[in-house]
């Protein structure tokens, strides 16, 4: 398959602690520096980014570039249609020195070796068919206890009149040894059954009383076209409904497996569940933690704003770019153990005169620390003049009043794992704001890092008790740049994978 | 940002000078929240970098920015901050390597730009009263003493850098005439503007924070480098590229040019943080 490849050196300021003799994976998606080429965020060039660090002051980062060719044609080959087979600019699923990255919908997911840093195949498990040609696949995978299977949903995207629906669900088991995949069809929990709404953006497994589950979040994004729009005008949004949790209990015996919903999250009303981190060393339940972007993330930005610009008159504007959320959004603790579950919510919006109590606006990452007492979150804010006025107006009251809202900054913050209750110290060291919203927690528990990365702002690392004090910096111009594009927008994204 | 007490003088000196202490301290054990001291929220939101022409030159070790900024501001007197690494030296000199650029490109540098001739006329202003704050409470302090005050919001940009290890500069500037109607800002042009300091690889500016005038930058940026360069500028198109001599050496150059968004921008007909409003 196509691929290119590029590396270089960052250059360091301060020191690399020895903890972190290891690498980072960033997936990164590129796009025209020309604002007005419409380019789908989910389709636009994606890259993955290999970071090698090595200890030291300053130490050394090196960077690797990989760019996959989204068809996996051979050379001299041109695609024939515009759905290709994996476009990784979103999620990244490690095990050891092997990385599965996914788009944040569309394909399959991509088998890169990291040693050499090179792709190996694509794990199409549900064959597409002529009316059904594009594969969704679930972006972060859930892995089972002893880090020897990795879980994913997988099925066929076909267009309808005025919605594209998933065919053929399947949950995919990838044996992360062999490298073989067992699948089961999946079947809907009763009353939630539209198949326009079924998309599922992360997984997590669990066990109790000696059976095993995955557990699938129901994002519900619902996607007018396949295909990226032939005019990037205005267009009759379809409002997402809220998202559920479908719960699986795996059989090996049966070949469809039943889903049931786990209670008491449709009735949250929020939208866009999204990104997980989950505690189910004890075999016993779980203690689920998730974030709702509170955002369409099925749309992109094109047309007038929420103020009635025009995008030319936005220079903020890219079109086609992942859209702003509609208002803050909402992070959630759900525990479930010996048949007892309980749910705590953090919702904050953002009070300038307040900032060190943070805000729950579009929360992107979400990493429980080593010990998993803390939990880690990144915020992206929001960006008023980025909302465009169809996708606001197809949510009524939901969205946010643009006379009133402003500018909300970007911030990483650290929680209790036990409440959801923000870490609060007179010294703000739980919380930095203009973060990279791509974080990494890294080290061990007696020596733990948090490093976040955005190609502009570069790498930065912190020890995990310390957000207001960055111990290194790394950065690059070619990190920022690649001739007539740039990465667009930041990478969501990154893991620390310990060599 | 707009400065409402350029100078403070007089008996006055010691007990504002003593005052300002107070309140800075209480606004530190506050943990920089502004809800303790609305008094720190700036006034007007009045003052902008329209337009920046720069020539960045890197051999390899030693980045030399010179820049040519053009400010617009409704008042009298204006302070214009900036992070740069602790080990830079900043200095106002007079240079002509923009102009030499220009010459030998064959450019107006700015002019060229239809965006920027539509501005109108800049009147020539120095920077003075150069600072150097290496933490908040320091420039928090300079903000409240000179009543500039602050924005919340841009504050926290100002904090990461300094969490990165970064120092920042300010500068004062005042028109000759201060501009009274929002329409008509005073346009302020400062040459020789120039940040020196060691780093093995090309590092851009940041974008400019909006303070209320200029929702876009208008942008010629020209870099020099001694050896062939493949270095993109983050936000704006190669124009273009070649070979250049200047003061009798020889360069590699390529010409970004463009308009950027300003960070932290908000709607039209929307306020600036202020002391009342949450959202």
């Amino acid at each position: 398959m196509r691929y290119e490849k590029r590396s270089f050196d960052l250059y360091v300021r301060g020191e690399i602690p020895s903890g972190l003799a290891g690498s980072l994976v960033v997936a990164a998606s590129r796009r025209h520096k020309i604002r007005s080429n419409f380019s789908r965020w989910h389709d636009s060039q994606a890259d993955l980014i290999l970071l090698d660090l090595k200890p030291g002051k300053p130490g050394r980062v090196k960077a690797q570039l990989l760019s996959v060719d989204p068809w996996l044609r051979s050379r001299n080959s041109s695609p024939a249609s515009p759905y290709y087979t994996s476009q990784p600019n979103h999620g990244l699923n490690v095990k050891d020195n092997i990385l599965w990255a996914t788009n944040l919908l569309f394909g399959s997911p991509l088998e890169v070796d990291l040693t050499t840093f090179k792709p190996r195949r694509a794990l199409n498990a549900v064959p597409v068919r002529e009316e059904a040609p594009q594969r969704s696949t679930t972006s972060h995978f859930a892995f089972d206890l002893d880090r020897r299977y990795a879980y994913f949903h997988q099925s066929l995207l076909e267009q309808r009149e005025s919605v594209v629906e998933a065919k053929q669900l399947s949950l995919v088991r990838l044996d992360m040894r062999s490298g073989s995949e067992r699948i089961w069809q999946l079947q809907p929990p009763p009353g939630d059954n539209r198949p326009e709404t079924h998309n599922f953006h992360s997984a997590f497994y669990f066990e109790e009383d000696g059976r095993k589950f995955v557990g699938l979040l129901r994002t519900g994004v619902i996607v007018e076209s396949l295909a990226p729009h032939s005019i990037a005008a205005d267009h009759e949004v379809i409002p997402m409904p809220a998202s559920t949790i479908w719960i699986i209990e795996l059989n090996e015996d049966k070949s469809t497996l039943q889903a049931e919903l786990l209670g008491g999250v449709e009735q949250l009303g929020a939208l866009a569940l999204s990104h997980l981190d989950v505690d189910a060393s004890d075999r016993q339940g779980f203690i689920l933690y998730a974030n709702y972007k509170q955002a369409d993330v099925a749309e992109e930005t094109h047309g007038e704003n929420i103020y009635g610009e025009k995008p030319e008159d936005v220079a903020e504007h890219y079109s086609g770019m992942i859209v702003e959320p509609l208002n803050l959004g909402l992070m959630l603790r759900y525990e479930r153990h010996n048949g007892r579950t309980s749910l705590k919510t953090f919702k904050r919006s953002y009070d300038h005169r307040r900032t060190s109590l943070g805000h729950s606006w579009l929360p992107i990452n979400i990493e429980l620390d080593r010990r998993r007492t803390r939990l880690f979150c990144s915020f992206a804010g929001f960006r008023p003049r980025l909302l465009p006025k169809h996708i606001a107006r197809a949510y009524g009251d939901l969205a946010v009043d643009p006379r009133a809202i402003r500018y909300v900054p970007p911030l990483l913050m650290r929680f209790n794992a036990d409440d959801l209750a923000p870490d609060y110290d007179a010294k703000r060291t739980y919380l930095s704001y203009t973060e990279p919203i791509a974080f990494a927690v890294a080290g061990d528990a007696s020596d733990e890092y948090v490093c976040t990365f955005s190609p502009e702002t570069g790498l930065r690392m912190y020890h995990s008790e310390d957000l207001s004090q960055v111990i290194c910096h790394a950065v690059s111009p070619h990190l920022m740049t690649w001739q007539d594009t740039h990465f667009r927008p930041d990478p969501a994204h990154m893991v620390y994978v310990h060599r | 940002m707009q400065v409402l007490r350029p100078s403070v003088e007089g008996p006055d000196f010691a007990k504002l000078v003593r005052q300002t202490t107070e309140v800075v301290a209480q606004l530190e054990g506050n943990r920089f929240d502004f809800n303790s001291l609305p008094e720190f929220f700036a006034k007007n939101a009045t003052a902008d970098v329209f337009a920046k022409e720069i020539v960045h030159v890197h051999d390899g070790k030693t980045l030399t920015r010179y820049g040519r900024l053009v400010m617009g501001g409704i008042g009298s007197h204006f302070q214009l901050m900036g992070p740069i690494p602790p080990n830079a030296s900043l200095r106002i000199s007079s240079t002509a390597i923009l102009d030499e650029v220009n010459r030998k490109l064959k450019s107006k540098g700015l002019n060229d730009l239809r965006e920027y001739r539509a501005l109108g006329k800049a009147e020539e202003v120095e920077f003075y009263n150069y600072e150097i704050f290496y933490t908040l409470r320091d420039l928090a302090f300079w903000l409240i003493l000179h009543q500039a005050g602050s924005f919340p919001s841009s504050l926290e940009v100002v904090v990461r850098h300094m969490a990165a290890g970064n120092i920042v500069q300010s500068n004062m500037y005042a028109p000759r005439k201060p501009a009274t109607n929002r329409k008509k800002p005073a346009l302020m042009v400062a040459n020789g503007l120039t940040v020196q300091f060691k780093t093995g690889v090309m590092e851009w500016m940041d974008k400019p924070i909006f303070g209320g005038l200029a929702k876009d930058t208008i942008h010629v940026e020209t870099l020099l480098t001694t050896r062939k360069s493949d270095v993109s500028h983050p936000y704006l198109p190669l124009a273009r590229e070649g070979k250049v001599e200047i003061g009798e050496r020889n360069y590699f150059y390529r010409r970004f040019v463009g308009v950027t968004p300003k960070d932290g921008l908000r709607g039209p007909g929307v306020k600036p943080e202020n002391a009342e409003d949450r959202y």
